[in-house]
């Protein structure tokens, strides 16, 4: 563009000259004219211009139209090529901030803009950005991670390094990439091995020690009480894998037969299934409310297990003698049914943990209550098997309610489709 | 396409910000503040999920992490004594500074607050809590922080409104607290509980309560800010009225207008 200018500049010139004294300028316009052509040349602007005389003049005020048509038609280029870069920048799940050598920043993308003049939480993202920019500026890479509390719980890592382009210093780019996802699957697995070598091999432990103090033991009472012992604890393994193979079974949705089943019979079995469990810890099983006419789209054996894991989980955390509901309500396209306790609770930082295979709040008090820690996972694989859901509210001291919510089915009604 | 022209005229708009030297410092001092209260946000939930797991490295990083907070304090401390005696600001400028000062020493004492729940954590280590005291623990501390960031959000957006809406705000965290000291008797009397935790859970409440009355203080703060008037001026009113009514009483000579609770003492009438 200064290029261009300049040309501008060097004919307006001319113009003026020619029109004050022509013939005595003539040698200087040609001198004038001969610069263009030069500077046009090394421009790449073609010198091959049509124009009409030989006028050098004329010549000269063509060169300089196309070489700034030439240079707009770059700036256009430019422009796109930078909108296209910022979108593409844009486009990213992570945040890019570029800065010059004063860390000012100058350019932030969409997924950025949410650390720019933050507050709460962010603005200690912001803080880390601010930091590494500053030590990114002066030559230096620079990573912080920043672990926050919320809610929501978020872990980003912000890194910085400096910007070189041609071998010299131009700033500093910082990306804050977002964790959260990648740290609680990293825990998810993590857990998951430890729980489950933890869940088999606590009973099988048990079970070695009992089976070497009964091969050491004369006294027949004594041995009759640790084969008892040895007999609860196999029970337990066995359980653990009943549920993993249940589990199993359910996650590869194998051999489900899916047909409108009504809610009423689901509720009813489940309440029966769970019912010795109950009368044992004198708990009062509730019926709030079934719409008893709606079924569900579902696999019957697969929705009452389901079921029943919720009934049972809310019997074993609730205190002896107090009363559990249950409710069958048709919302919309659904059926949402509803466990309720007045049981112990879960604390809200492990509401979304529940439901992984072997999560345990408390696994002191769990191992009490004789649970396999797989009962939530198989309620939460049945909801994705019928392209339902799962919730779940709690209090800690005031109870929790669980809602399982599965596809209507239509056919109990007069008229109705499928 | 779409982006890049909804871009292009995003540039094109007149910047908001304030562009004296002097205005750009005001500006940094203010998001200074905004930091120093995000660090006490995120210190509350870290407080009680020491208190509540007995994570005990936990506690030891709260309580350090704390130093963070007084070094950041002390600067925008300094920047504003800065910020006064070489720019000599007035009216809105001055009202910004001056609470800039006030509420980085109310967000300060927040923190140290939170610490404090961090010892106690430490002190009664291995205590058994009752599900329903954990329950509470919870929700006070969730109120708390909502109750924190509620009235960054008031400084931020210089929202008066929303700054005097605190008070009110904070009754559920009182009503909290008071449930929560039910329970702790409760807890002690039905013998699940020793009394020395029971002591350290009390206090433990007072300092989320604490936290509470910080924020409200601090939406005063801000009306203040925005409006040049603060609360405190109709404790400060109905007390004058008072000793006008005794005719010049003893009650003048203790005229204490800062220490006045708006809300405390008889009605006028």
């Amino acid at each position: 563009m200064t290029t261009a200018l300049a040309l501008l500049g060097v004919v307006v010139g001319g113009v003026v000259g020619t029109t004050v004294a022509l013939s005595a300028n003539r040698r200087r316009l040609r001198g004038f004219a001969r610069r263009i052509e030069e500077l046009a040349t090394r421009r790449g602007v073609s010198t091959e211009v049509d124009s009409g005389g030989s006028d050098e003049l004329e010549r000269s005020v063509q060169l300089v139209i196309s070489a700034l048509s030439l240079d707009e038609r770059r700036a256009d280029e430019a422009s796109e090529i930078v909108g296209r870069l910022r979108g593409a920048l844009d486009a990213l799940n992570r945040g890019v901030l570029v800065t010059d050598t004063r860390s000012t920043v100058l350019f932030c993308n969409e997924a950025a803009t949410e650390f720019q003049g933050a507050r709460h939480g962010e603005a200690l993202v912001e803080a880390a950005i601010t930091e590494v920019l500053a030590a990114a500026v002066g030559g230096e890479v620079m990573q912080r991670t920043v672990d926050l509390f919320g809610p929501p719980r978020r872990v980003l890592v912000v890194t910085a390094s400096p910007l070189v382009t041609g071998g010299e210093l131009v700033g500093a780019v910082a990306q804050v990439e977002d964790l959260t996802d990648r740290r609680r699957l990293e825990d998810v697995r993590r857990d998951f091995v430890a729980n489950i070598s933890h869940e088999l091999k606590t009973p099988v432990g048990a079970l070695s020690l009992l089976a070497e103090t009964i091969a050491a033991e004369t006294d027949p009472e004594l041995n009759r009480r640790l084969a008892e012992r040895m007999v609860t604890e196999a029970s337990r393994v066995a359980n653990t894998i009943d549920d993993l193979l249940a589990l199993s079974q359910i996650e590869g949705d194998e051999s489900s037969e899916y047909g409108p089943v009504a809610v009423a019979a689901i509720v009813a079995e489940a309440l029966d299934r769970v019912g010795p469990a109950a009368a044992q810890r004198k708990i009062h099983l509730e019926v709030v409310e079934t719409t008893a006419e709606v079924a569900v789209l579902a696999d019957r054996r697969q929705v009452v297990s389901a079921l029943h894991n919720l009934l049972d989980n809310a019997t074993k955390y609730s205190d002896e003698g107090s009363t559990v509901r249950v409710s069958a309500v048709r919302v919309n396209g659904s059926v949402e049914l509803a466990v309720t306790d007045a049981g112990i609770g879960i604390p809200t930082k492990d509401m979304e943990r529940v439901f992984e295979r072997f999560y345990r709040v408390d696994q002191a008090r769990s191992r009490q209550t004789g649970g396999t820690g797989l009962g939530l996972s198989i309620v939460r694989h049945v909801a994705a098997n019928h392209r339902g859901e799962v919730r779940v509210e709690s209090r800690l001291g005031e109870g929790s309610t669980f809602t399982l919510s599965l596809p209507a089915a239509m056919t109990s009604q007069p008229g109705g489709r499928d | 396409m779409n982006r890049a022209q909804q871009r292009s005229s995003r540039d094109n708009e007149p910047m908001p910000e304030r562009h004296s030297p002097f205005h750009q410092e005001l500006d940094q001092v203010q998001a200074e503040v905004v930091r120093l209260a995000a660090m006490v946000t995120e210190t509350i939930p870290r407080a009680t999920d020491v208190l509540l797991n007995g994570d005990m490295a936990a506690a030891q990083s709260v309580i350090e992490d704390d130093d963070y907070l007084d070094v950041l304090s002390l600067e925008i401390e300094e920047r504003c004594y800065q910020l006064l005696a070489l720019q000599q600001p007035m009216a809105t400028d001055l009202r910004s500074i001056i609470t800039a000062l006030r509420l980085s020493s109310e967000i300060e004492r927040s923190g140290d607050l939170m610490v404090n729940v961090a010892k106690a954590a430490r002190r009664m280590y291995g205590a058994d809590l009752a599900p329903r005291l954990r329950g509470l623990i919870e929700k006070m501390s969730e109120e708390a922080a909502r109750l924190f960031k509620r009235c960054v959000d008031a400084y931020a957006e210089r929202n008066a409104g929303l700054a005097a809406a605190l008070d009110d705000m904070d009754d559920r965290l009182d009503d909290l607290h008071e449930d929560f000291i039910q329970a702790i008797f409760e807890s002690y009397q039905g013998d699940t509980m020793d009394l020395q935790p029971a002591v350290q859970l009390a206090l433990i409440g007072r300092y989320y309560e604490r936290v509470g009355d910080h924020a409200v203080n601090i939406g005063d703060r801000v009306q203040y800010m925005v409006t040049g008037w603060l609360p405190e001026h109709a404790g400060a009113a109905r007390l004058e009225a008072r000793a006008r009514r005794s005719e010049g009483g003893p009650m003048t000579g203790e005229l204490r207008v800062n220490g006045v609770d708006p809300n405390g003492g008889p009605s006028p009438s």
